[in-house]
């Protein structure tokens, strides 16, 4: 797992809030990226962006909402903290639903805000790391030869030696070699961890 | 004595004379000519006959027994009834005494003896007819002045003749009543000193006075005058010189008790005030439920400021705890934050200045000026994906005079509803408010949306109060929009754009312009269009 670099990148269409959004968390050593609207961000963005995004939800041409929408059709998992307004509660119910981790109110005190922004930023880490675990995994199922595929589904499936041997019509001697080549590919000893480990990316696998 | 009629007779001759013989002449000449013939032989039956029928012509002996001609004649002249008649002298004294005499008398003319009945005939004639016209003219004379009495007597304004010392000559009916004394006792009396209690601080000045001393009319209004018995009531007056071939001979004065038309006049003023108080109200109220309207939109507004001055000061606060704080960034953060709190206390300004209860009336504006704030203003209340407010003004637009709140609350009212009609269109086109000068003396502004338009049924009923398209509308706005306008002396009113949408405008009077520039007719475009 590589070292990952954090960024708060902060969607505000406002000028000021913006400038002093950055003053501040800057001054809070962390590093900032700000965008003046949700299209700015939008062309930017890349899934190697890892952070946390704090977006407002009232902005001219598109809003909040519709950037997150963006976001999670290309599979985005980078937080989302809606910053709303007096009357936007509604609006940041809808947000919640749509996954976005939290939402300050303005006008918001710094440690409320930097709370939500450490919180964030750690479930983006956590997030990343499975990620990175599981992309480990799928990394090592494409290693894998098709017929190694096809002799570990079965196992997942819990087929034993000789069943196998006799569908595939091989002998049970060469089953056993390729299944020990798929635990040696998977990293593994275990059929369960095998099995855990490719129902964690199945969703992934299958979205492909 | 007799009395001869002849047919037809019109005219009625009178023939004296103490000698049957030259009656008898006369009589004789002068019937079936076409007159009434009376006959007389002595002075006194001449003066009863004459009294009874005031003949035309009087044929008359001047030498008569117990009463002569001359006597007669003076008599006639002394006598109203008869002394239009013409009295011609019969006698045969042929001299010039006699004659000059006669005519002196009040004769008419004279036929000397023996008589030639052509002559007789002739001079008859004549005096006949003069008479005869004389007569006709009289009559229409008092004819004429019997209307013009009666008109004077009807009319009921009081009228005065004033001489040129202001002593009343004349006095109509309803002077006297509204005076509250006869027509005879007011006259003879001096018109200023009568009805004017600052009469002993001497007449200059007073109603009518240049006209009767200058010949310069005058009209006044809401002057104070006294009655005979010296109260007062409010007046209006119309002086006039009575002039004569370019010499002034006085004044008439026609006035008018104006109490109670000053008392309608006050009535009708009072109920303008209190329309025009409820106007104000109403417009106060329909803003406070705009301000409403727009609350969350002001309270997004109020934070973004508030939210840059917190985390200003958070950033100046950790900037100042470090060992050497960076005093140049320090005061740049803290100017900020002067900036940002400028910005919400204008906000703020705004929204009061726009709550304020009673509008501050009529001042010179700029229109470019009043529709960038509204457009501001407007800006508030829009929703995520609105297109926005485009503004287009010319730089050389004049001023107006105009209410500022009253117009920016028209003007907002069509912005938004421009806004919200883009909206449910789901259209993006921005909401176009321009503003020209039409004509000379009048400014429009004009708010265009690419909405959803209006139908044809709606147009009609715009303006009226509690039609509304909208859900959740009462019907309010566009009727106190056209009351506020109309108010500012202009005009308001819908066009359907081409390419759809809608498109509604308002003019104001240019400063300084006079009357109504801005009245409906000239912008309605119905006719020519």
């Amino acid at each position: 797992m590589t070292d990952i670099q954090q960024t708060v990148y902060v969607v505000e269409d406002d000028e000021a809030v913006r400038d002093s959004l950055e003053l501040l968390l800057k001054s809070d050593g962390k590093p900032v990226q700000t965008f003046e609207n949700a299209t700015s961000f939008l062309k930017e963005y890349s899934d190697k962006m890892a952070g946390c995004i704090v977006l407002d939800i009232r902005m001219p041409g598109m809003d909040g909402m519709e950037l997150q929408k963006k976001l999670n059709d290309k599979h985005s998992i980078l937080p989302i903290i809606f910053v709303t307004g007096h009357g936007d509660v509604p609006m940041a119910v809808d947000a919640m639903k749509e996954g976005a981790v939290d939402f300050i109110q303005k006008p918001y005190r710094e440690e409320a805000l930097l709370e939500k922004i450490e919180a964030a930023l750690a479930q983006d880490l956590e997030q990343r790391k499975t990620l990175d675990e599981k992309q480990e995994i799928i990394r090592r199922v494409k290693s894998l030869t098709p017929r190694e595929h096809e002799i570990m589904d079965r196992m997942i499936a819990g087929q034993a030696n000789k069943v196998i041997a006799i569908e595939l019509e091989i002998s049970q001697r060469t089953v056993e070699i390729h299944r020990s080549r798929v635990m040696h590919k998977m990293g593994t000893h275990s059929l369960a961890h095998l099995v855990r480990m490719v129902l964690s990316v199945k969703d992934l696998i299958d979205a492909r | 004595m007799t009395e001869v009629v002849s047919e037809n007779s019109e005219v009625t001759v009178l023939l004296v004379d103490d000698n049957p013989q030259n009656l008898k002449v006369l009589y004789e000449t002068l019937k079936d000519k076409g007159y009434r013939l009376l006959i007389a032989n002595e002075g006194q039956k001449a003066l009863d006959l004459a009294h009874r029928h005031q003949p035309e012509v009087i044929l008359l002996d001047i030498m008569m027994p117990d009463m002569d001609g001359y006597e007669v004649c003076k008599r006639l002249k002394a006598e109203p009834s008869t002394t239009d008649c013409a009295v011609v002298f019969l006698s045969a004294l042929d001299d010039l005494q006699a004659k000059v005499k006669g005519f002196s008398l009040g004769g008419a003319d004279y036929i000397s003896k023996p008589f030639q009945s052509l002559e007789v005939i002739a001079r008859v004639k004549t005096h006949a007819r003069v008479i005869r016209l004389e007569r006709e003219l009289q009559a229409r004379n008092r004819e004429l002045q019997g209307d013009q009495a009666r008109i004077l007597n009807s009319i009921s304004e009081g009228i005065y003749g004033l001489d040129e010392n202001g002593v009343i000559e004349f006095a109509n009916p309803a002077a006297a009543q509204i005076m509250g004394c006869p027509v005879d006792e007011l006259i003879g009396r001096n018109f200023f000193e009568t009805h004017f209690a600052t009469c002993q601080e001497g007449q200059n000045g007073l109603p009518g006075h240049t006209t009767c001393s200058q010949g310069v009319a005058e009209n006044r209004r809401n002057i104070r005058m006294l009655r005979m018995d010296g109260s007062g009531f409010p007046a209006q007056y119309r002086s006039t010189p009575k002039l004569d071939q370019g010499e002034l001979h006085g004044a008439v004065v026609v006035f008018d008790d104006i109490t109670a038309e000053l008392q309608s006049e006050a009535a009708l003023e009072e109920a303008r005030a209190l329309v025009q108080e409820q106007r104000d109200q109403l417009a106060h109220a329909s803003r406070l439920t705009t301000m409403g309207e727009m609350a969350a939109g002001f309270a997004h507004e109020v934070n973004q400021p508030l939210t840059a001055i917190t985390n200003y000061a958070r950033v100046s606060k950790r900037m100042m705890a470090k060992e050497e704080p960076d005093l140049g960034l320090l005061g740049e953060t803290l100017d900020k934050i002067e900036a940002q709190s400028h910005r919400a206390s204008e906000i703020i300004r705004r929204i009061r200045r726009f709550m304020k209860k009673p509008a501050t009336g009529k001042e010179v504006i700029s229109v470019p000026t009043l529709l960038e704030d509204t457009r501001q203003f407007a800006e508030v209340d829009m929703r995520n994906n609105d297109g926005g407010i485009e503004l287009s003004v010319p730089d050389n637009l004049p001023e107006v005079t105009a209410d500022p709140i009253q117009v920016q609350q028209v003007a907002l009212n069509l912005i938004r509803n421009a806004l919200e009609a883009t909206r449910s269109a789901d259209v993006s086109i921005p909401v176009q408010v321009s503003a020209e000068l039409l004509g000379s003396s009048c400014v429009r502004v004009q708010v265009r949306d690419h909405g959803i338009g209006l139908s044809d049924d709606a147009e009609d009923k715009l303006f009226l109060p509690f039609y509304t398209t909208k859900d959740e509308g009462m019907g309010i706005g566009l009727a106190t929009c056209r009351s506020l306008i109309q108010a500012q002396g202009g005009d308001i009113g819908f066009e359907r754009p081409e390419g759809g949408g809608a498109c509604f405008y308002f003019t104001l009077p240019v400063a300084g312009s006079s009357g109504a520039p801005c009245a409906p007719e000239q912008s309605s475009g119905i006719e020519e269009g």
